[in-house]
Formats: C-alpha cells, sequence, structure tokens
C-alpha cells in the first residue's frame, strides 16, 4: 500500500476528531516543548559565559595554590607562595610566553579631580597584558613599573565628569598612602577579564604589581625574612591557544613549581597543590552544575513525554475499538494486516510528529523568550530539534504499536458484524 | 471467454463451530458458481446463509471440504494469500452498505486498489468509470453522510466491482432500502448481470431473489434444493447448465 494514500487515510482518521486528537497532541508538545525550552536556555547560558572568553584569554593559565581538598570557584583556599622570582622564571620558559601575578590592591577610596568615591576592592594589580590589547576601547596597556591604571567603562563611568585616557586618579590605600595614577587606557566591556575576577559588571581599576602590590605588601626595601613579594594567584600565558602550546606551558610551569629552583616548591607537598587551569576547564565546573540541572528539568520533561505516550496509546485503542467496522471492511476489501498495523501505527506517528514539532517551536520560542529576559545570547541547540522530532516519531511508534497490532489482528467477520 | 470453469466451486464443504459443544453451521455443501451466473441464496435465519458467505469470500476457512475460487483452493493459502484473493477476486456488497465514513465516494470506490497496490492513474480511471456507470458522476466527492442509501449502495456496488473480481458477493442489498430505490439498485445487479458479472445474493425476499436464474434453498446448514427460475432475460444457455449437487 502507498505511503501517499496510507498517509491521506491517517490524516482523515486524524482530522476526524480534531478535539481528541489535539488533547492528544497537547501532551506531547507540552513534553518536547519543556525540553527544548530548557535545553536551549541551557546552551544560552553556557553561550553567554564561554561567550566572554575571548580566543586570546582561551591562551591563558590561571594558577593558585591551595589544600586540593578545598572546594570552590578558582582561587579558592589560595595561599601566597609564588615569588616575583619565580614568575621571573616561568617567563623565561620556552614554552610561556608570559607570567605575572594577580593580586587585588586594598583600597578605601578613588578621587577624580574633586569627587571622592568609596571603593574598597576592584583595584586589581597585574601584569600588563592582562588587559589585551584586543579588550581595549581606547589608549593602551600599562607599563609595569610606571604608576599608571587601565579602567574598564564601569569605573570610568561612575564619576560625574566621565575618566578618560590622560586623565589622574588619586587612589587612596587601605594604610592610607595616597598615589597619584596616570589612565592609559580604557577597556570596552565592564564584565571580568578571567575567572579571577568572575564575570559580572562592576568598576575595575587594573594597575602594574610593581610598584602598586609591592607597596601594599610593604616588600619595598626590606626583606621580611620569607623571600619578599609572594602572589597568590597568577597567570600563565602560552603563546598560542592551541591545545598542545596551552598544555606544554602548564607542564613546563608545573615542572618548574616542582623544582628546587622555585621558591613556591618549598611550600607544595600534601597539604598545598598548584592548579593552573584555563578559563574554559574552569567554566568546565560550572557547566558540569549546569548540567546536572539541565539533566534533572530534562528527565521530568521526559516523565511527561512518557505520560503523554501513554494519552496517545490510550487514545489509539479507543480508535481501534471504534473503527472496528472500518477495519473490517478494509480487511474485507483485501486490505493485509500490515496494511492495517501500518494505518495505525501511521495515525500515531503523525500524532507523535505534530506534537514533536509543534513542541519543538514552542519550545524554542520559550527558550528564546526566556534567553532574552535574563539577558543571553540566544543559542538553539539544533541537535535537541533532530533529537525532538525522532523522539515524536519514536513515541507514537511506541505508543501506537499495541493498538496497531490489536486492529491488524481483528477478525474482519467479527468487525464486519460490530455495531 | 472462458466458461469452462466456475467462479466459486464448493466440494462437501463443512464449517463447525465450537461454542461449548459444536455447531454444524454447514455440512457437506457443494454447489457450483458459474462465471456470469446469478445466483440467489435463501434460507431462514440460522442457516447457514451467513457461513457460505463468509467461506465463498474468503473470510473463513471450511472446517472440511474444498472452496475454490477462479480454480484456486482458497483452503490451502496462508492467511495473507488468501486477504490477496479476497482483494482481487471477491466483491461485496453489505446490507448496511459499510462505506469508509472519513472517504469519499471516489476513494471509497478506488479502496480496494490501494490494498492491490493498482497504480495511482488507473486507480482513479476505473474508479470513476465505475461511479459513472452506476449513475454517480456528479456525486465522486461526497462522503458517505451526504448521499441517500440507494446512492451509498451504489458507491458499494462499483467499489465491489474495482478490482474486475470473479464473483460479487451481495447480503440483502435492499435489505436497508426502501421499495423504490431497491428496484433500482436491483436494475443495476441485472445490468451489470447482464454485462457478465457473476453475482451470489443472500436474502430474504423472495422478490429479491426472483432476480436472479436460481435460487438455492439452504436448510440446518445444507442444501435442500435448487430452484431453477426461467429468467426471460436470460438467454444464455450455458449459464443455465450449473450444476448444484446437492446432498
Amino acid at each position: 500500500m502507498m505511503v501517499r494514500e496510507s498517509l491521506r487515510l491517517s490524516w482523515r482518521a486524524i482530522t476526524g476528531h480534531k478535539l481528541r486528537s489535539a488533547l492528544t497532541i497537547v501532551g506531547i508538545v507540552i513534553g518536547i516543548a519543556a525540553v527544548i525550552t530548557f535545553v536551549t536556555l541551557g546552551a544560552s547560558l553556557q553561550a553567554g559565559i564561554i561567550g566572554d572568553i575571548s580566543p586570546d584569554d582561551q591562551r591563558s593559565l590561571y594558577g593558585w595554590a591551595a589544600d586540593p581538598d578545598v572546594e570552590g570557584g578558582p582561587g579558592a583556599g589560595a595561599q601566597p607562595i609564588f615569588s616575583d622570582s619565580d614568575l621571573a622564571a616561568v617567563a623565561d620558559l620556552e614554552e610561556v610566553d608570559a607570567a605575572y601575578g594577580y593580586a587585588p590592591v586594598g583600597t578605601r577610596s578613588i578621587a577624580s579631580g574633586d569627587q571622592r568615591l568609596p571603593q574598597g576592592d576592584g583595584v586589581i594589580a597585574t601584569g600588563p597584558s592582562y588587559v589585551r590589547e584586543s579588550t581595549l576601547a581606547d589608549g593602551r596597556q600599562f607599563e609595569t613599573g610606571a604608576r599608571e591604571a587601565v579602567l574598564n567603562p564601569a569605573a570610568a563611568g561612575q564619576f560625574e565628569e566621565n575618566v578618560s585616557v590622560g586623565d589622574e586618579l588619586t587612589i587612596t590605600l587601605l594604610g592610607g598612602g595616597q598615589t597619584d595614577v596616570e589612565v592609559v587606557g580604557i577597556t570596552d566591556s565592564s564584565e571580568g577579564l578571567s575567572p579571577f575576577e568572575g564575570f559580572e559588571n562592576s568598576p575595575r581599576v587594573y594597575v602594574p604589581t610593581d610598584p602598586f602590590y609591592a607597596e601594599q605588601v610593604g616588600t619595598e626595601g626590606q626583606d621580611t625574612g620569607d623571600g619578599g613579594l609572594r602572589f597568590a594567584a597568577i597567570v600563565i600565558e602560552a603563546p598560542s591557544a592551541d591545545d598542545g602550546a596551552v598544555d606544554d606551558a602548564r607542564s613546563a610551569a608545573e615542572a618548574y613549581f616542582e623544582s628546587d629552583d622555585s621558591d613556591a616548591g618549598e611550600f607544595l607537598g600534601e597539604d598545598l597543590a598548584v592548579s593552573l587551569e584555563t578559563s574554559t576547564e574552569l567554566l568546565q565546573q560550572l557547566q558540569d552544575v549546569l548540567e546536572i540541572f539541565q539533566s534533572f528539568i530534562v528527565g521530568i520533561a521526559a516523565i511527561s513525554l512518557v505520560v503523554a505516550s501513554i494519552g496517545i496509546a490510550n487514545i489509539m485503542l479507543v480508535s481501534v475499538t471504534e473503527r472496528t467496522r472500518e477495519i473490517g471492511i478494509m480487511k474485507a476489501v483485501g486490505a493485509q494486516k500490515r496494511d492495517v498495523l501500518g494505518l495505525f501505527l501511521l495515525e500515531a506517528v503523525v500524532l507523535g510528529l505534530i506534537g514533536a514539532v509543534l513542541g519543538t517551536v514552542l519550545g524554542l520560542v520559550v527558550g528564546y523568550l526566556g534567553a532574552q529576559y535574563i539577558d543571553l545570547p540566544v543559542v538553539y541547540p539544533l541537535e535537541y530539534v533532530v533529537l525532538a522530532v525522532a523522539v515524536g516519531i519514536v513515541v507514537g511508534i511506541g505508543s501506537g504499536l499495541y493498538p496497531a497490532w490489536r486492529a491488524a489482528r481483528t477478525d474482519p467477520i467479527e468487525a464486519l458484524r460490530y455495531e | 471467454m472462458p466458461g469452462t470453469q466456475s467462479a466459486v466451486s464448493l466440494t462437501d464443504v463443512s464449517k463447525t463451530y465450537y461454542r461449548g459443544e459444536p455447531v454444524y453451521a454447514l455440512d457437506g455443501v457443494s454447489l457450483e458458481i458459474p462465471r456470469g451466473s446469478y445466483t440467489a441464496i435463501m434460507g431462514p435465519s440460522g442457516t447457514g446463509k451467513s457461513t457460505l458467505m463468509n467461506l465463498v469470500g474468503c473470510l473463513d476457512t471450511p472446517t472440511s471440504g474444498r472452496v475454490s475460487i477462479d480454480g484456486r483452493d482458497a483452503g490451502g493459502l496462508s492467511d495473507r494469500e488468501r486477504t490477496r484473493l479476497r482483494g482481487s477476486e471477491i466483491g461485496f456488497v453489505f446490507q448496511t452498505f459499510n462505506l469508509m465514513p472519513r472517504l469519499t465516494a471516489l476513494e471509497n470506490v478506488r479502496l480496494p486498489q490501494l490494498f492491490q497496490d493498482v497504480p495511482r492513474g488507473e486507480r482513479t480511471d476505473r474508479a470513476r468509470t465505475l461511479l459513472e456507470r452506476v449513475g454517480l458522476a456528479d456525486r465522486t466527492e461526497h462522503f458517505p453522510n451526504e448521499l441517500s442509501g440507494g446512492q451509498r449502495q451504489r458507491v458499494a456496488l462499483a467499489r465491489a466491482l474495482v478490482n474486475d473480481p470473479a464473483i460479487v458477493l451481495a447480503d440483502e442489498p435492499s435489505g436497508n432500502l426502501d421499495t423504490e430505490t431497491e428496484a433500482e439498485v436491483l436494475d443495476l445487479f441485472s445490468e451489470f448481470h447482464e454485462a457478465g458479472t457473476t453475482l451470489v445474493v443472500v436474502t430474504h425476499e423472495r422478490h429479491v431473489a426472483e432476480r436472479a436464474d436460481r435460487i438455492v434453498h439452504l436448510l440446518d446448514g445444507a442444501i435442500e434444493r435448487i430452484e431453477r427460475l426461467d429468467a426471460s432475460d436470460s438467454t444464455d444457455g450455458d449459464r443455465d447448465r450449473s450444476s448444484g449437487a446437492a446432498p
């Protein structure tokens, strides 16, 4: 029997009971739409976070030393063990492009002209290349050893008169000392530049570790007996974002920290281990949590699909009983078992498919609106669209098989007598 | 013209149902239905008419004996082959019309062709021609509930004929029709009979049966007698050579 004619017959049967068919389909629509919505939101959320990592950031390794048992985000439980000479030595490694410390500078306020704003965090002492040139909207990177700063738009815009390149800021340190800096660059985004900062928008001022961090720690010109300036967090840049290059840089740096040459090495052991991870790897942890959440929701949606398929099975069984006479007629005029089986199966599959397609469309629309609402770039998980359609077919077959089989083995003599 | 072979031949056919105790619905029936003949089957209720129809119509198989359709032994066929034989060689007309409610007249007529995998173009052509012949050329796109009883039965007749079967089985074809419509439908039967269609009509009504060449009277699962009618319109002597071997 031809597919086209079978489809026509199935379609007639479905449209013959519009309300019933519609209600059956609604069950599948809800199940599929729920899956697609949450998968779209999940994918968009991931893209929103990963989108913050520029290609340039992918060659950076973020390092800290902490008790391996400590759980938490990047830098959790970090101890200040990396010395200036460690960083210099790592930067000299063939596999490494740059290495520098990362340290928040404790401040009390920042002033521009006559306006003084209290600011306790957001001043970050680090290496010049931490602020990548590609993220600069204006000006240049600061230079090591100079009293220069790069601001993000949130920091520059918080004063009555927008701060721009060339302006002077006065930073009051936690200890009370004041220092003037020249603004040499403004970044293009107020989001954090690395996982150390987090990714939320907030005012940030980037300054060189030398002199700012050194001044804060107070090692300038004196020996404190613990080997001088120490960083809790460091950034190591590989020459390229290529996986191999990043891994080489990581191995080389790890080998150095484990060697006797390293100042940090003497503290490392059971209680303290170095973590060197890329943004992507750090985000992976966040993604893992997201994925667990997502599978949970998808699981619930899957249950609703099972319920929906029971609905189809139920309606198909009713339909088979109701159309016993029609089955008898078809068999009398020469329909084979497989013809009848095919017709009823096709009907169930069409129901499942319509539900899947409508559910997918609804899911994408709701996912889009949701992503817009929480301000994420919308990413459509296309593989899930294909999957949803496949699920629709499978649900149709799964729920239609038994009713169709019942229809196929109907005895035509009994069926023709059926009232 | 093949005239040597019967359209349907029953040889010592018995059918026994087991409903707690055996029920002998048919008991050693032998009957030849020649090609082009018009046979009526009469008998009281519960006398085996339906069982006979089901056997001739390849809907059922005999407990013993032999049923051959167009020379082929239906008893020896698999369910699938029997269904195929039924589809191509048997046309059914029912008392309650039994049209597919959600198919148009034309689609109903085409239905048996679908299961025989007749190409689409041919399907429509033959179905249309038949609908024209039963006088429904202007009703092809109507659904059964938009047709009168007589029109429905004519669609059913067209459907029965669409695969050019060896035999058309009609079970009380005018049972649900008023007298006038009944006459119209029976006239149509006669018309197709004259054109060479082999007809078997099961009926309670004497005047319906009298349209046939002969009447087979069934009683308690056996042929009581075969009554020959000198049909004025039947001039073909061959047709009257039908031999009904009664017990």
